[in-house]
């Protein structure tokens, strides 16, 4: 009998186990990362498809009321700087959702190679996945946290620091301070970047170069750092990371030809060549779920004749026409062709689908402009204004360095500020703000640099973003508050 | 492959197992009795005991045998004595002297006359005494009796019989049927166990084949329809292959299929693709593969057993939550070969416009002037649109006209030209069911033969079904075969083998799968050629065939269209097959314990061919670029980003499609299942039942497209590498495969205790194991459970008195029971892609996060409790009486999250529900006097659900459609409309409360502001049921079945745009519509906008909003005559002579008339959802029906 049972239960032992190894069989062609090729193909979802240039434009000062253009609450609700209301596409929630995506992606990334057998074998993927979770919550922090300042930040409530893959149905999150989460960016930043490799993007392809622009490279790298690190106020290290991406290079032929091959583009092929791997100004590329490809010179909130005028003529610092050439619809939208809406469609047939935008996040204009930045900051107005004259001398038509080149005096009667440093950083702002038009990087200026935006609508209401105003911070989206259990922002 | 081993293990033993059955043969002359029995001895291998003193042994006899049974030698050789013998365990036969008298051994079959199989649970006892026996599985039974006794047969719903034994003997008895109680059967088939009705304790409906079969409908499932109280059959569409959608008592599941899990013989009938109900509704091309039911020759089926409750499922477990239809197949009989042929010969009629409120061609060419002169049919807008009828021909004539020759046009642009071109049209009153539809002639064939001795029984059954279709553009055959048999090894050893299989060819309209447009608010489908949307949407006014009798041509898609030219160019054609095979073994292990194995292998392959020929719309749209405009405006141009300035291009200069798509599924079936039934006493009755089963399911789908197909040029292939490039620009590929894999391993075991057949209790568990949650072990078993019990108080002594009850039985159950649900994501879900990238040297893989790992991800469960009664009293009325409470919980939804884990959406187990509802059925024979009964059949059933828990953010458009959607405190699919407010005095277009709860005419559909919508009432309807009169007088009877619904809503097809062609059809509440301010205050029928309207009205879309408002909603409620039947039985009489047995002829109208609807359906068909693709409505239809049987 004792036989008999114990038989009974090596058998029946033997059937789960059997059939634990049946029910093991993967219910559909799913992928998974068992090869190095594979985490690197995660790795290409491991930047935000979510774009922030909607609302920082509406948020900041280079729009105006175009009356009569394309109402729709994600262009509304930041020109009167209320909550959002929308939570789809091109909109703060939608960003949020996007960025943390991309974190989940890099997340498993590491995980996969932290249990891999070898994990240096996976370097230049754990380089890359370290500095786009590092940028992700940099985003994140810059847009739904208070601006980093020295003072405050070990104290201002930051963003949620995932760093490890989410495993249950609803998890709770903590906001710690804005200055662990610079921290941590940091740490990632610093850890990622010497791992980075080019080569290991795009394979044997040949087009393995476009598909680097969609990737950290080495540049994209350093021009993270160099936008980090002049956010964080070290503007050493700006320097430091801007030489890393400019020098040794005939700098101007890394700048976008505005003055030469864009002049003979037509729109179409403009919109094409702007966001365009081949261009190399593009540092780092994204492909993003937005419409900004077609709203962006058709919402009402968006850069008008007056703002126009302020940006391309007032506050021009090169007192010269700029070569970028701007178009205006009738219902007096002024704009620089610079996006094309990628329109995939549901179905072979149909008419809707989903709009793509690919927006460049990193230039080396904007590294350059960092550089500018930071030698004004350390005092270095030489070397400042330099850099900001050989960036004029791509820009303006029939360039002529007598001309056109800035100099204290000009900028002083320009923006009438005594202080050199102070006009210099502003002439700098200045070439910012009309490079990066409707690339939304305007709005990270003002937060920055504590600027007071004024927002007048067609009727003649103004109202004014004082410095210190807490809608400067956008506010957590509702049910990270509800369900991730995070304190909203002040209002 | 461990398992397979451990199955083949027990088969082993069974080899061992005989019975005396042994044979002998011997010749023995004038010896003794001792002498033979020694003889024997040698012979047999058996041995002898007996008392030595036995005078007898010395008696002298005689005997030749030859091949004999030992038995029956030795009865012959003491015949004359007064010894007898009895056989003992192993081989020993003990001789001893008679008791007087002698017992006999009877033995027989006990069949029912009206299934013509066998009767298990029968009871068998000896008048007069109290002993007796029960018929086995098999309806057999063995007793030993006194010579001269008198057995009486007796079972519930059978007349008693008794029959005087005098000799040992073989009585084969079929009992008749008792009264005329409908669904009177008395033994429930689960697919696990034959279990007596009055010891069952779970909620179930058995349907003989007379209950369910309706002739000339061809899908089983159809004829579900009314016949069981708590199953709810609509059909959403008619087309052949489309499975109606069917409820066992309602939905269980917000997000899941709801589909009743189909059991045939013992075995889980899978379905070839997951076609969930909101997809049946769709119409597209893979919903005619979603039935599985539809290869089923339904002469082939015996009954239909529905188990509705946690009781009666429980041995289903964790699959079972939507019940379980339970179908067992007709087996070989014992007796010469029985060959019946059944032939049904139907026609479909032509649907008419007199049941349609569609205007008539004077009406429609009227409105038309109406919309010209507001300016919307516009000359030179015209000429550049897409599509047009009468007007755009009529500008392109004027246009192009010029006849260079004569210096003339051959239609001058003059009022008086004009109108008389237009007058041609005005008066055409094209009947378009009359060009598309025909009164098709349908015709099934079926014949089966039925044959067996004691040992082995055969059943082989083939059927061919042809439809030459109701329209221009379907046909469909069928081709059925059925072969099973029996064998009886030895008196404890049978297996059984079955073979069916079936082959479908069918042709349907071209089809693309339909898109939703959530901007505007409606369903796209771009090449639309279904016969019955187009009949119904397109304007009386235009002609099939010009003056010449030549295919007259308007304009779709920039390209010439004509409905009869499309529907022969452009076309799917299905090509089905299935083939299953299936082992049954029982081995009698004791004589209570039994083993039985099932082992199951079906094999499906299914091909799809979308041929679109070269000059169809279809291509021909492709190639539409005779102007700039059109070259810019067609869709189907490709724009190369690589010359950005350049118009779009042609990328199909040559052919057509030939598009494919291949569905295969294989599945595999293993059981192994010890029972053990065992009486203590007479009164105490235990059975347990123990085994465990396992279950495989491979699918795979795979599709190419060809681009470029030359039809008319041998089928040469001519493709343009544009088009390659513009897919794959577009995110599509040219081809894909994808595949899933299903296990199931489960373990169940039950246990039912009966005392003295009054009070039975019964317990059940079941474990499930499945893949399907995902790799993750801890999600991926899951223990259900059970208890019920029944109380037969009809046994009590009390009721003894009570003559008029026939039976009364109490029943209660309570249980668990569940169902994977929709998500996947135990571990993590990576699903490899492409990058969404304009430009191709940009284009990389990528690899998304499917689903996050979800460590709490689990089954979607429900309790449910049950309590019911039946009853049947004066032997002429039955109740049968359920009502049940369901519980239900750990139900996947949608949720949004904080969007921290990356995940901003996620389907987990959190939504709850509750729902309720009762079965009644109720059967009497009203009348039976002088040969002439009628028998009444009333079936009710309740359903209402409600959601209590689900946190999901549904917008306008998920809540507005005609399939309503799912939100806290309604029921699982509830319909909600726009409120309209009345039409805007200025101008007649509708006005509404808004997603902002303020009165305008822009509702933005995307909005998750749903809080403004008016709740209609639920789209499945809360009760369902079917009311059937049979009146029989001698050779003839009558048959009328009705069936009904009610308590929900449906969403008036969409008739109303913000702008119309004229092409299309208005309804004729056009007729009434607003026209001049001040119509506002006796009409809501909205004006037809006019330019200035529309330009107003810019990119907003009042009149779709409309067609989704609360002026569009018509209640569900409806009685429907489904079948009416007169069959005539040749009287025995005159088939004496004759070679046949039996036959009879029948006329059956199907679907004849819908007694009662919502007035403001307008003819529309209730049940169907007119979606285009596909999908038809059930057509009306007569059947003659000839059964013969040999």
């Amino acid at each position: 009998m004792k036989k008999k049972v114990s038989i009974l239960i090596v058998a029946s032992v033997m059937m789960m186990t059997g059939c634990d190894d049946f029910l093991s069989e993967t219910p559909d062609n799913r992928a998974s990362l068992d090869s190095k090729e594979k985490i690197a193909e995660l790795l290409v979802t491991a930047y935000p498809e979510a774009n922030y240039i909607p609302f920082c434009e509406a948020l900041s000062d280079n729009v105006e009321d175009n009356f009569g253009g394309t109402e729709n609450v994600t262009n509304a609700d930041p020109w009167f700087w209320r909550d959002a209301s929308a939570t789809w596409q091109d909109s703060p929630e939608f960003y949020w959702n996007g960025c943390y995506t991309a974190i989940a992606a890099a997340n498993h990334a590491l995980r996969a190679i932290e249990q891999s057998s070898d994990p240096s074998f996976y370097a230049a993927q754990k380089g890359e996945a370290l500095l786009a979770r590092a940028y992700s919550h940099f985003m994140l922090v810059s847009l739904f946290a208070n601006m980093y300042d020295p003072q405050t930040a070990p104290a201002d409530p930051g963003i949620p620091y995932v760093t490890d893959p989410e495993t249950v149905s609803l998890k709770t999150y903590e906001r710690k301070t804005v200055e662990y989460v610079y921290e941590m960016i940091e740490k990632d930043l610093t850890k990622g970047l010497p791992l980075v490799d080019d080569r290991s993007y795009g394979g044997s392809g040949t087009n393995a170069a476009n598909l680097a622009r969609f990737h950290f490279t080495r540049a994209a790298a350093h021009a993270f750092a160099s936008r980090f690190y002049l956010f964080k106020k070290d503007y050493a290290k700006v320097i430091e990371h801007a030489n890393a991406v400019l020098d040794g290079n005939d700098i101007p032929s890394l700048l976008r030809p505005w003055t030469t091959t864009y002049r003979t583009l037509t729109s179409n092929e403009l919109t094409l060549t702007y966001t365009r791997s081949t261009e190399k100004a593009n540092l780092l590329l994204c492909d993003t779920q937005s419409n900004w490809g077609t709203s962006f010179n058709q919402v009402r909130y968006s850069t008008g004749a007056a703002r126009r005028e302020e940006i391309f003529f007032i506050n021009n610092p090169a007192l010269g026409n700029y070569a970028y050439s701007t178009y205006y619809t009738n219902t007096g939208v002024n704009f620089v062709f610079k996006f094309r809406e990628h329109f995939v469609r549901v179905g072979m047939n149909a008419t809707t689908g989903y709009s793509y935008t690919i927006i460049p996040l990193f230039s080396t204009e904007e590294v350059l402009l960092n550089r500018a930045e930071a030698y004004a900051m350390q005092v270095q107005f030489h070397e400042a204004l330099d850099e900001m004259n050989l960036f004029i001398s791509t820009r303006v038509l029939n360039y002529d360095p007598d001309v056109h080149n800035v100099t204290f005096n000009r900028l002083y009667n320009l923006y009438h500020e005594t202080d050199n440093k102070k006009a210099i950083v502003r002439g700098i702002l200045e070439l910012r703000r009309v490079e990066f038009l409707h690339e939304g990087l305007r709005w990270f200026d003002i937060l920055r640099h504590k600027l007071p935006v004024t927002h007048t609508s067609f009727d003649g209401q103004s109202t004014t973003l004082s410095p210190n105003d807490p809608r400067r911070i956008l506010q957590i989206p509702a049910e990270a508050i509800s369900v991730g259990g995070l304190r909203p922002n002040p209002r | 492959m461990k398992i397979w081993l451990l199955l083949l293990i027990p088969v082993g033993v069974t080899l061992a197992g005989t019975a005396h059955s042994q044979n002998l043969s011997l010749e023995l002359k004038d010896v003794t009795i001792r002498q033979a029995l020694h003889a024997i001895e040698r012979e047999s291998g058996y041995s002898f005991f007996y008392n030595d003193s036995f005078k007898d042994l010395e008696k002298k006899i005689s005997l030749t045998a030859q091949n004999e049974p030992i038995s029956d030698v030795l009865g012959r050789v003491l015949s004359n004595t007064l010894l007898t013998h009895k056989f003992l365990e192993g081989k020993l036969i003990v001789i001893v002297l008679k008791d007087a008298p002698e017992k006999i051994r009877v033995r027989g079959q006990v069949t029912g006359i009206d299934i013509k199989t066998s009767l298990p649970g029968v009871n068998v006892t000896v008048k007069g005494t109290s002993t007796g026996t029960v018929t086995d599985t098999n309806g057999e039974y063995v007793i030993d009796v006194d010579p001269g006794a008198t057995l009486v047969f007796s079972f519930v719903g059978y007349i008693s019989t008794e029959v005087k034994v005098t000799a040992e003997t073989r009585i084969d008895i079929e009992l008749e049927v008792e009264a005329k109680t409908l669904n009177e059967v008395t033994v429930v088939s689960t697919g696990y166990q034959e279990v007596d009705k009055r010891l069952f304790t779970g909620a179930v409906v058995t349907l003989g084949s007379k209950d369910f079969k309706t002739d000339g409908t061809i899908d089983v499932s159809r004829m579900l329809q009314g016949r069981a109280a708590g199953v709810s059959v609509q059909n959403v569409s008619g087309t052949f292959g489309a499975a109606p959608k069917i409820r066992v008592r309602g939905a269980t599941s917000i997000t899941g299929d709801n589909k009743p899990l189909w059991v045939v013989d013992n075995v889980v009938l899978e379905d070839v693709v997951n076609i969930s109900a909101e997809q049946l509704t769709t119409g597209d091309p893979n919903t005619l593969i979603g039935s599985s039911v539809a290869g089923l020759n339904s002469d082939d089926i015996e009954s239909i057993t529905i188990l509705k409750d946690a009781s009666a499922t429980a041995l289903y477990g964790a699959r079972a939550k939507d019940g379980v239809i339970v179908i067992k197949t007709k087996r070989g009989r014992v007796g010469k070969p029985v060959i019946s042929y059944t032939g049904n010969f139907s026609t479909y009629l032509k649907p008419s416009y007199d049941n349609y409120n569609i205007l008539n061609s004077v009406d429609q060419m009227s409105v038309y002037a109406e919309m010209e002169r507001k300016g919307l049919l516009n000359h030179s807008d015209m000429v550049t649109q897409a599509n047009g009828g009468v007007y755009k021909k009529m500008y392109d004539l004027i246009n192009s006209s010029y006849n260079e020759q004569t210096d003339q046009f051959d239609l001058l642009n003059t009022p008086q030209e004009r109108r008389a071109f237009l007058q041609r049209y005005a008066t055409a009153n094209t009947d378009w069911f009359d060009k598309l539809f025909k009164n098709s002639f349908v015709q099934e064939h079926s014949l089966g033969v039925s044959s067996g001795t004691k040992v082995s029984q055969l059943y082989f059954s083939t059927s061919y079904y042809d439809d030459n279709g109701w329209t221009i553009a379907d046909h469909v055959d069928r081709y059925t075969l059925n072969a099973n048999a029996t064998f009886k090894l030895s008196d404890k050893v049978g297996f059984g083998l079955t073979a069916n299989g079936s082959s479908r060819t069918q042709r349907v309209p071209g089809t693309v799968a339909r898109q939703v447009d959530v901007v505007e608010g409606r369903y796209n489908r771009d090449f639309d050629i279904n016969p019955f949307s187009f009949a119904l949407n397109t304007s009386r006014v235009l002609t099939a065939e010009d003056e010449a009798g030549n295919l007259e041509y308007f304009t779709r898609n920039y390209a010439p269209f004509n409905i009869i030219k499309e529907s022969q160019t452009n076309y799917i054609d299905l090509n089905l097959l299935d083939l299953r095979l299936q082992g049954d073994f029982n081995y009698q292990v004791t004589k209570d314990l039994k083993y039985e194995f099932v082992g199951a292998v079906r094999d499906v392959r299914t091909t799809t061919e979308h041929k679109v020929g070269d000059d169809s719309n279809m291509a021909e749209a492709y190639r539409a670029a005779g102007s700039q405009v059109i070259r810019q405006g067609n869709k189907f141009l490709y724009y190369n980003p690589d010359f950005p300035n350049l118009d779009p291009v042609v990328v199909l200069p040559e052919g057509g499609f030939y598009n494919r798509s291949d569905d295969q599924m294989r599945s595999y079936y293993v059981k192994n299942q010890l029972t053990w039934k065992h009486a203590f006493g007479t009164k105490h009755h235990v059975n347990l039942v123990g085994g465990h089963e396992i279950r495989m399911i491979d699918r795979q789908n795979s599709y190419n497209n060809g681009y470029g197909y030359q039809f008319n040029k041998g089928g040469v292939a001519f493709t343009d590498y544009l088009i390659i490039k513009q897919l794959l620009e577009g995110n599509f590929n040219y081809f894909g495969m994808g595949y899933t894999k299903e296990r199931y391993a489960s373990f169940y075991a039950s246990a039912n205790y009966s005392f003295n057949d009054k009070y039975v209790l019964n317990a059940t568990t079941r474990m499930d194991g499945s893949n399907k949650l995902g790799e993750a072990r801890t999600a991926r078993w899951l223990p259900t459970w059970n208890v019920s019990g029944a109380w037969n108080l009809d046994a009590e002594n009390f009721m003894n008195g009570v003559r008029a009850v026939d039976y009364l039985t109490l029943k209660a159950g309570y249980g668990l029971t569940a169902n994977v649900g929709n998500a996947t994501n135990s571990s993590v879900v990576y699903r490899s892609g492409t990058t969404p990238h304009p430009h191709f040297d940009e284009t990389e893989s990528q690899i998304i996060i499917d689903g996050l790992e979800n460590q709490d991800l689990t089954w979607e469960k429900q309790y449910e409790l049950n309590v019911g009664l039946s009853t049947g009293f004066f032997n002429r009325f039955t109740v049968a009486f359920d009502y049940y409470n369901r519980n239900h919980f750990d139900l996947i939804s949608v949720i949004k999250t904080s969007g921290i884990g990356g995940e901003p959406y996620k389907a987990i187990n959190y939504a709850d529900m509750k729902s309720y509802g009762i079965d009644l059925t109720i059967g009497a024979t009203v009348f039976d006097r002088r040969g002439l009964t009628w028998t009444t059949n009333f079936v009710y059933s309740h359903n209402q659900s409600r959601i209590t828990n689900l946190k999901n953010l549904p917008r306008i458009y998920n809540l507005v459609f005609q399939d309503g959607g799912a939100q806290q405190g309604y029921p699982v699919r509830g319909l909600f409309s726009i409120d309209y407010k009345g039409l805007n005095p200025e101008n007649g277009v509708p006005t509404f409360i808004d997603h902002d709860g303020k009165p305008g005419t822009n509702v933005f559909l995307q909005s998750l502001n749903t809080q403004y919508l008016k709740y209609e009432g639920p789209v499945d309807p809360t009760y369902t049921g079917g009311f059937s009169n049979t009146f029989r007088y001698k050779q003839l009877s009558l048959n009328v079945f009705f069936t009904y619904q009610g308590g929900n809503k449906i969403r008036l097809n969409p008739a109303f745009k913000n702008g119309y062609s004229d092409l299309d059809a208005m309804p004729r509440e056009f007729l009434d519509r607003w026209i001049t301010p001040g119509d506002e205050k006796y009409t809501d029928i909205p004006a037809i906008a006019d330019l200035n309207v529309l330009a107003g009205l810019s990119s907003t879309y009042p009149y779709n909003t409309y067609n989704y408002s609360t002026a569009r909603v018509a209640d569900g409620g409806f009685v429907r005559m489904r079948t009416i039947s007169l069959s005539y039985a040749l009287p025995s009489k005159i088939i004496a002579g004759t070679t046949f047995t039996s036959a009879s002829i029948s006329l059956t109208g199907t679907n004849l008339w819908l007694v009662y609807a919502d007035k403001k359906l307008y003819g529309q068909d209730p049940e169907f959802f007119s979606s285009g693709g596909v999908a038809l409505p059930v057509p009306r239809q007569i059947t003659l029906s000839v059964k013969l049987v040999l």
